[in-house]
This record gives C-alpha cells, structure tokens and sequence, in this order.
C-alpha cells in the first residue's frame, strides 16, 4: 500500500522531469539543434500509439475475451509494410505545403476548403472523446488502486477519494493536471512552425518508461512468480480447462469477422488517428527516418506485447479466475504479491502511457479547432483585438483544456459499463471514417470534394449511430428502447443490427455500415462531380507529389540559376553563419560541389526545398516560403535591399509570426513600386492598425531648411505632433533620435526628462511614443514616429527591433524612389537627345548637288550630346547655288526645332528675296519673337554663288567667318562681315559682301565646333591651326579634305569623339571651268 | 532515381508482402493454427502468431536494407 501523498507526488514528479526534458529540447530547437531528428526517437515517438489502453487493457482483454487484443498491434505491424510509399508520400506532401494537421491535410487535399477542415475537425474532436476517456479512467482507477487499502479493492475502486469533494473525483483532478502540462507542453508560446520538439521529446522518454515498466513486470510475473511461459501455459490448461477458447480464435467472442474487421480498423486507426498523423507526419524531421521507424516500431510493438497473455493467464491463476479487474492486472499482480516498488513502475508506465496520450492528442485537436473552427470565425466575423497573439494563444489553450474535458464528460456518462478495450474502438472506428477521403485523394485523381464531404459526414452519423449511441445506452443515459426498438420505433432502425444485418459484433456491423455510406458516397459523387478550380491545382501536388521535382514550372522559376553560395547567404541572414554551413553540408552531403556553385539545374529545386524548411524552422513555414521565392523571383533586382534589411537587424527567432508578417507584408509594400506617398502611407496604416496606436508619423529631412518635414502621417490629427516641422536639436526627442541615429523610446511620458517634447506630448494626452531613425546606409535621412494615447509600456525591446526595421524600410523606400526619379529624368534626356539627333539628321541634305564649274562636299559629324549645327545647299532656278551654314544654341529638342524652322523658312524664303542680307533680316525678324522667349539664339552665314560668273555674295549673322583659299596667290583671306547674331535685336542691318572666285579657289564653312576642339591641355584647336592646315590640303577632292580636317582635329583632341558637333562645307572652283 | 526498374519491382514486391501478411493473419490462413494443441507446452496459435510476428518484422527490416542499397546506387553513378 502506497501513501496517497507519495503516489501524488511521484506523480508531479515524473511529469516535471517530462517538461524538463521537453523544456530541454525546446532550448536546444532555439539554438539550431533538434535532440529529437534521429531515427530511434521518431520510432520511439510513434509508440504514443500504445496508450494505456495496451498498458492496461490487452491484459483485460486476453483475460476476458481472448486474442483479439493482438489485432490491434498486427494491423500496424502490416500497414508498415505501405510505410515507404504511403507514409513517405504523405509526409513529402506535408512539408511542400506546410499541412500542420489531419485536417488541414484533407481540406488541402480538396481545394483548401474550409468546410472540409471544419468537419474533419469536428468529427476527429467527437470521435476521439471516448478515447480521451479511456485514459482519465485508466489513470484514476490505477491511482486508486496504489492508494485505496486492499481491503476495499475487492468492493470496488471506483470509490471517490476520501480526502477530496465527492464531486472532484480522481479523473477530474487528473484530467485537469494533464490539461495544464499539455498546455505547458504544446502551448506555451504560439511556435510558429506547429513542430513541438519539446512534446517529442517527451513522448519519446514515455515510451521508452512505459515499455520497461512493462517487460518489468511481465518478466516479473513470467519468471518471478511463474516458472516461464510453459509453466504459466501449462498451469493453466490444468486449472481452466474451459478457458481453453482465450487461446483460440473462432470463438463465440472472437469470430474470424470481427478478427479481420479488428485488424482493419487498428490499421487505419494508426495511420488517420489526429494524434498518430500528427506524430507520424506533422512532427516527422525527415524521411529517412521511415524507413528505419519501418522495423523498429513494429519490435517495439512486438516487444510490448510479448508477455501480454503470461499476464493475463498468470492473473487468471493468482486471482482463482477472478476478471472483475482483469483490467488492472499489471498493476494489481505486483501488489498482490508485495512487490510495492513493481506495482509503482508498472503505474508509471502506465501513467506515461496515458498521458502522452492525452497530451499529442490534445495538442493535436487544439491546432485543428483553432485552425479549422475558431481562425475561419475571426477572419469572417473581423473580431478586432489589441493583441492577437495572445488571443490566439489563449484560444489554443483553452481548446486543450475542452478537449480533455469533453473526454472526461464522457468518462462520466459512460462510467463503469464498457472495458478500456471497447471504449478505445468506437474512437479507432471513428479515425477509420478518414481513410477513404486520404487515401483517395492521395491515389486517386478524380476524387471531389463533395464526394467526399458526403462521405466523411453519411460515415460519422452512421458511427454516431451504430456506436455512440449505444454506448449511452448501455451506460444508462439513454433508454434502451431504441436498441431494441429502433429509432421513432423501426425495426429496421436498431442500432446495433441496422436494415436488419444481424449476427456480427458491433464493431464488424458498425465497420461495415460507416464504410458502406462512407466509400459508396464518396465514390459515386465523385465520379459524378467535377472537381472546383481550386481543387484541380491542388490534385497534382497530392497525387503527382514524386514526379514533382521534374515539374519544369519548378526550373522556369529559378531562371537565373542561383549558386549554393546565394543559398548560404539566404540562410546566414535568418539562421547565423554556422548554422547555415552546418545545414547546407548535411544537405549537400558528400556530393563533390565546388562552392561557387557548379550544381545542376535538376539539383536546385530541391535546394530550395531545403532552404525552405531550414528557415521555416525558425521563422514559420509561410514566412519561409515568402522569403525564398521572392529571394529568387527577384535576385539582383530592388527587392534583395529588402532582404537586406533583415540582414542587417537580426530578428529573433522568438520574434511571433504577427511581427513577423508586419515585416512581410512592408517588405512587400517597398518592392511594389508603388508611389512613394502610397508606400509611406501604407506602412503607416499597416503599423497602425496592427498596434492600435494613435498617430503615426514619417518626416524626412529636408536640406535646405533643415528641418525634419512631415512626409506621411496616420491616425489623429495634431498639428504639433503630426504635422510640423521639427528643428534638428537635441532638445527635442525626435531631434535627438536623428542627431543620435538611434531610436528614442518613452514609455511612461509622465517621465521625461526634455521640456520642449514633454509640454507638448502632455497636451495631446500621449502616455507613450516611439522614434526611430529612417537611415539610408546607415546615415539617418528621417525619423519614424508612434505615438499611443491608451498603454503605457507598450513599446517593448521586441517591439523597437520591428519598429526599427520598420524604419529601415522606409528608408529603402525613400532611395529606391530617388534612384527611380534620377532613372526618370536621365531617361527622359536621354530619349529627348534622341529625338533632337533624328530632327537634325533630317535636316540635313543627303545628297550634293552637281552643278557645273564646283565640286562640293559637306559634313555634320554630330558630337556626343546633340547640337544644334546646320548646313544646306540650295540650287536656285539661274544656276546659282545657296550655301548656308549655322550654329543654334543649345542642346535638346528646342534647338532641334529650331532649326527645323530655320530650314522650312530659308527654303521657302530665299527664292524670293534677292540678297543675302535681305534673308538674314527676314529671319532675324520672325525669330525676334520666338527665340527671346527661348533663350536661343542662331549664328548663319548665307552665300549665294552664281557658278557663271564665279560671284560670291555674302552675309554673316555673328558667325564663324568662312575661309577662301586663293590658289593664284596661296593666300587665305576670311569672309567677314558685319551682323549680329539672330533673334536678340528686332531690326538688325547686315551687311552684304561680294568676292570673285578664281578657278582653284576654295571656299571653307564650318562651325564652332572645329576651332573650339579642345586638347587635353585645354588648347583650342583654333582658327590659325585651321589656316595653316588649308594650304596642304588644296590639292585633295573636297569630300578628302573634310577627311583630313576631321583626321587633323582628332589626331590634336586625341579622342574620336568631339564635344560639339562639327559641320563643314568645302566648295571648290574647278580649274578647267569658267567664263571668258 | 525512380527512372530504374528495381524500384517499381521493389514496390510490387511490398504490395505482395503486405497482400501475404493478410492473408496469413486471416481466415482460413489462420485456421490451420487455430487448434487446441501445444508445441513446446505452448498453444500452437500463439506460438505461430509468436513466431511469425517478428518474422514479418525481419522481412520489413530486410527491404528496408534493399531500399538502402537501391537509393545509393544511383546517386554514386551520378558523381564518378
């Protein structure tokens, strides 16, 4: 006989040393090492499949009723054999979609519906109710057991606990201290990646105190109080010879149907119970740990079960055929022969069997009625909160909470009327009802979701109905009319022996008709249903999940193939270096790579893959995947500033995923390229909405004034807070935060120590504010403002990391809108220097006119930035010949205008006015106006050349004076003459020359360009330099001549491009031609 | 890595254990055994289900090593 205080407190004890080996792996997962991603622990952990319903009830149960409790563990043994193909594929397709559980499994399956989560959710809380029960009873009545004196045992242990309220029973007590450690365990904070290592970790130990505590007590028995398992066999064919049924099947009790039908459902049961799924493919770290998980969870099972029957029998012989607890024989038979210290093990074991249990599930159900039930409600309904993390928290808590008190209400209802056996099949029925919904959608393509809606819903009101309900009967709570009678008193309407299919056990005849409705209707809607849009995409990812990696979609994304060394860095950003290289080698294995990057293109889809889950590791899954595929999307674009940022402020991998989703959803408002004005503004709504603050401001500084200028402003309207100017002083906070280039945080306002900010924080009713510097590499450009009416200390050290990199985003917002404005305008003058280039070269003339007596030759060799220079020739109807050349100010479309005027004007003008100055005036008069306001101005000289008579008539407006080379005398004589630029003075007078050509004379235009060529040295090429050159080049073609001259200035400027444009015409007076 | 023919050889072959399995456990497999006699002063049925338990265990271990030596295969052509 234990002490109630000791068996209480042995009790507390085992499970503290379970959450400290929870809180340890917890603690290593933070730092980048999981103690739970090997194979043995994964094996270990499916073992929470043995609750304390195999601890204690296979014992029952081959005592009573014979071998049907093995089916329960052969099932498994056989599903294993589909481990490698079905457990794998569900497992891959978990982790591409970061699936978080059974329900969201299947309602991701079917288009992400929400209804098919809500059912899944509803029906897996409903049906595994019973099997929470199981274990609160098994845990009480044990508890009982240790503490009851033995004298009463016999009367019954189901008596309350003498030093309690009669109406806090044991399972009360224990459901509520497994309700507080699966919150400790599976909801102290809201992890972000639904992985609980510490949980695993737990129930790995469990598992591994739950299997010796049993073979310690079946060795026990079988050696110790026995004398081996021929002995204990032996014993009993001689003392019950009309028990011989226990140790066959094809009995009254176990008939080969119900064998079967038990194998089937424990099979199923283990793969689709939320639990089991959840520890089986939620929590799995990797998949090779299948395979090994293949053979050593199918051993310990084995192993577990091996000295079952010894038990029973060895109880059967000690207790002279006694089975009223038959239940509790491992605990009772070291009790009853003294063995205190055995029968405390073997309530340990018992104990961790239960409670893991309890715990995974849950924990499990929790995520899914948060997820499925409550999150759909909050998103419909818009609930607002302060905070929504703690919300949410508090939901799941609370969840776990109901959940194990919902088992514990059926507990009370059901009471002593079913065998721990029984109670836990009406919940591995009820698992089973998920099988054709998975396992279709996972094989079978054409699988709707209608289909399997109907199917799910028809399976659990027929497992209701054939099950449920008569379990409330048997246990009093319902009449048994409608066992007998049938429901509203049809026959044909009995539970138990439903359209009248009598003659199985109820599990077989409920087996039967829940898969009857449930497969039936999810096969046949199916095929005549057309699945939605959004199931259509998700069938692929389902049912093709091992072909994927050839999915070219998967390459196109990754166009620019990324090295493993971008991935590295990626991952340093979130992880930290080491973590990063550790990652990556274990990933990249002993496969020859070298580091810059040589990996095949097959190979980085897959790499990405890896990163994904590594960061979803410490970031969340969603996260995650927001980070890597816009990383890739937009490598080498704006978008890697973005990631920058989180570079260079290293969030804490605590950091919750609402802050975390704040950063996204900015990062994301930054890279849309959105108007500067919206993207400030949006990342002002988005913090205000998200903190409830009153006021958010951006100011930026603006360098002339010096002062910090609003730029953008959220919330309430102050003029002394949201809308002026700050002067940059120490004295005020946000002055101190941009001279200091660090955040200022006030938490309480009643303490501040500056009097300029203080008077006017007071005024408004601020408690609390936050500024933070807006830096662009570093150098502060702005301050970033929250100001809050309602909390005091709202601003926490986690809160000013945000706001900080919140800062940091406005800043990248800021210079990516600069370098875009700068883009813009060298754009625009680039396109605009186009444009000018093409009128230009459009004026000019393509062809030379032939005439008789001259050679002529022209050339504009347009510099770099466009200029404004002109030449044309004009044949006049007697013969003559026009020559103009100018020069318009400027360098963009205007000018180019211009002298497109200029052209359309000469060409009409000229013919009609006789002289040269005549035409000068007239264009220095209709450009008075135009180019006075342009700020323009035009520098011509015009020539007519009448080839007859070889006269040359002249006229300059401010122009570079053309150049003639008289052969006879080799002399160089300049055609100056008087005239002012065009357009400054209204009415200009030019002066008109005249000047004879002899044969072998030449005539020289040309623009600034060429005497204003500049050297190096700053020299201009210069007038003389052209003079001089002139002479040696008489004797060459004019087309050669301009060669030369052009080879002349190149070979002085040194460089091949000219900074002006440079026109010349050469005209030559040939030889042989002339007038008598 | 699937390209080859021993995987899906290698699949088949599960299908057929598994397929084996059940029909082992089930009637009227299991009807042999099913008698009131003792081998080694153990009941026959329990003794087969003993027996025959870690057996199939054996075998899942053994094509689990299979897999292994499937799946590195491949991947050492790959690197030369």
């Amino acid at each position: 006989m234990n002490s109630f205080e000791l068996v209480a407190l042995v009790s507390l004890l085992y499970l503290a040393l379970l959450f400290m080996v929870a809180y340890y792996a917890d603690r290593k997962r933070e730092q980048g090492q999981s103690i739970i991603s090997n194979a043995n622990i994964y094996s270990l952990s499916l073992a929470v499949y043995c609750t304390s319903w195999t601890f204690y009830g296979s014992v029952g149960r081959a005592a009573t009723s014979g071998l049907d409790f093995l089916t329960i563990y052969l099932g498994p043994t056989l599903i294993a054999f589909s481990w490698w193909f079905l457990l794998r594929r569900m497992v891959r397709i978990s982790k591409e979609q970061n699936i978080v559980s059974i329900a969201d499994f299947i309602s991701c399956r079917y288009g992400k519906s929400a209804f098919m989560g809500a059912i899944v959710t509803i029906f897996a809380v409903v049906g595994i109710m019973p099997y929470i029960a199981l274990q609160l009873k098994a845990v009480s009545q044990t508890f009982d057991i240790l503490t009851i004196p033995a004298s009463q045992l016999s009367h019954g242990f189901n008596h309350f606990l003498p030093r309690l309220p009669s109406y806090i029973d044991t399972a009360f007590v224990v459901a509520l201290f497994l309700g507080l450690f699966g919150v400790l365990f599976g909801a102290r904070h809201l992890d972000a990646s639904e992985r609980h290592e510490g949980l695993v970790a737990a129930i790995a130990l469990e598992s591994l105190i739950k299997i010796v505590a049993f073979l310690a007590v079946g060795i026990f028995i079988t050696y110790g109080a026995f004398d081996g398992f021929t002995d204990i066999f032996t014993r009993f064919a001689e003392k019950f010879p009309d028990r011989h049924q226990l140790l066959l099947i094809d009995t009254e009790q176990i008939p080969y149907v119900k064998w079967f039908s038990l194998t089937f459902i424990s099979m199923m049961a283990f793969m689709f119970l939320p639990r089991q799924f959840h520890i089986m493919v939620i929590e799995n770290s990797d998949e090779e740990h299948i395979k090994k998980a293949m053979w050593r969870f199918p051993a310990y099972i084995f192993a577990i079960n091996l000295f079952v029957i010894p038990i029973a029998l060895g109880g059967l012989l000690l207790n002279n055929g006694d089975v009223t607890n038959a239940d509790y024989f491992v605990i009772n038979l070291p009790l009853q022969t003294g063995h205190h210290w055995l029968g405390m093990l073997a309530y340990l074991g018992g104990f961790s069997a239960a409670a893991g249990m309890v715990m995974v599930s849950s924990v499990a159900l929790a995520t899914m009625i948060l997820n499925h039930l409550i999150m759909p409600l909050i998103l419909k309904f818009q609930i607002e909160t302060r905070d929504f993390s703690v919300m949410l928290i508090n939901i799941k808590r609370f969840a776990i909470l109901a959940v194990i008190f919902l088992g514990y209400l059926y507990y009370r209802i059901i009471g002593e009327s079913y065998a721990l056996v029984n109670i836990g099949l009406i919940s591995f029925i009820a698992s089973t009802q998920f099988a054709p919904a998975l396992i279709g959608g996972l094989y079978w393509k054409r699988a709707t979701r209608r289909g399997a809606a109907l199917g799910l819903i028809l399976g659990f009101l027929v497992w209701f109905y054939t099950l449920l309900i008569p379990s409330f009967v048997r246990s009093g709570w319902l009449h048994s009319d409608i066992l007998e009678n049938g429901l509203l008193g049809l026959k044909f309407l009995r539970p138990l022996e439903l359209f009248g299919l009598s003659g199985f056990d109820i599990w077989s005849h409920s087996l039967f008709w829940t898969m009857f409705f449930n497969v039936g209707a999810f096969l046949t809607l199916s095929l005549f249903s057309q699945p939605t849009e959004s199931e259509e995409e998700q069938i692929g990812k389902f049912v093709d999940v091992f072909d994927k990696r050839l999915e070219p979609q998967e390459r196109q994304r990754i166009s620019k193939a990324p090295t493993v060394v971008e991935f590295i860095d990626l991952m340093t950003k979130f992880i930290g270096e080491k973590q990063a290289h550790t990652a990556i080698s274990e990933y990249l294995g002993n496969r020859e790579i070298d580091l810059r990057g040589s990996l095949s293109e097959f190979e980085l889809p897959g790499l990405k893959h890896f990163t994904e889950r590594t960061l979803a590791g410490s970031v969340g899954a969603a996260p995650a995947r927001i980070i890597v595929e816009n990383y890739l999307a937009t490598r080498g674009s704006e978008m890697e500033d973005v990631f920058d940022i989180f570079g260079s402020v290293t969030i804490s991998r605590t950091a919750s995923r609402e802050q975390l989703s704040i950063l996204y959803e900015s990062a994301r408002v930054v890279a849309s390229g959105a108007p500067l004005k919206k993207i400030l503004d949006e990342i002002l709504d988005l913090l205000g909405d998200q903190f409830k603050f009153d006021l958010c401001v951006i100011r930026i500084i603006d360098h002339e004034s010096m002062t910090l200028t609003v730029r953008s402003q959220r919330g309430m309207s102050s003029e002394h807070l949201g809308q002026s100017e700050r002067e940059l002083t120490m004295e005020t906070c946000i002055g101190q935060t941009f001279l200091t280039n660090s955040p200022v945080v006030v938490n309480d306002s009643d303490f501040m120590d500056k009097q300029a900010t203080a008077e006017i924080i007071h005024r408004e009713g601020i408690k609390a504010f936050a500024h933070a510097p807006i830096t662009i590499e570093g150098e502060p450009i702005g301050v970033l403002s929250a100001f809050s009416k309602q909390v005091k200390g709202i601003f926490t050290d986690e809160f000013v990391e945000l706001f900080t990199s919140l800062a940091g985003q406005v800043g990248v917002a800021w210079r990516n809108n600069q370098q875009t404005e700068r883009l813009i305008e060298a754009h625009e003058q680039q396109k605009e220097m186009e444009i000018a280039k093409t009128i230009q070269l459009g004026l000019l003339p393509s062809t030379v006119p032939q005439l008789p007596g001259i050679v002529l030759a022209g050339i504009c060799v347009p510099a770099k930035e466009v200029g404004g220079d002109y030449y044309d020739y004009l044949v006049r109807d007697d013969g003559s010949l026009d020559l103009v050349i100018a020069d318009v100010s400027g360098h963009n479309i205007g000018s180019a205008l211009l002298m497109a005027e200029t052209r359309t004007f000469i060409r009409a003008q000229s013919v009609s006015l006789a002289s040269t100055d005549l035409v000068l005036e007239a264009l220095n008069e209709f450009f008075y106006e135009d180019l006075g306001q342009a700020e323009l101005f035009i520098t011509m000289v015009f020539l007519k050349y009448q080839p007859r008579t070889r006269l040359l008539e002249y006229s300059s407006a401010g122009h570079n004076p053309p150049i003639v080379y008289r052969a006879a005398s080799g002399e160089i004589e300049r055609l100056d003459a008087e005239g002012l630029i065009l357009g400054v003075i209204h009415e200009v007078r030019f002066e008109r020359k005249r000047l004879e050509l002899q044969p072998g004379d030449l005539l020289l235009l040309y623009t600034d360009g060429i005497t204003e060529a500049e050297n190096s040295h700053g020299d201009f090429f210069g007038d003389e330099r052209l003079c001089a050159i002139i002479p040696e080049l008489v004797d060459l073609e004019p087309q050669q001549i301009i060669d030369q001259l052009l080879e002349q200035v190149r070979l002085f400027t040194g460089v091949h491009n000219f900074r002006d444009d440079i026109s010349l015409v050469v005209m030559k007076v040939e030889e042989d031609t002339g007038t008598d | 890595m699937k390209k080859m023919r021993q995987p899906s050889q290698l699949k088949e072959a599960w299908v057929l254990c598994f397929l084996l399995g059940v029909v082992m456990l089930n009637y009227p497999f299991i009807h042999i055994f099913n008698k009131d006699a003792t081998l080694f002063g153990i009941p026959i049925l329990i003794l087969y289900l003993m027996v025959g338990w870690p057996l199939s265990i054996m075998v899942i271990f053994l094509f689990t090593r299979l897999l292994d030596r499937n799946s590195s295969q491949p991947d050492n052509r790959d690197q030369p």
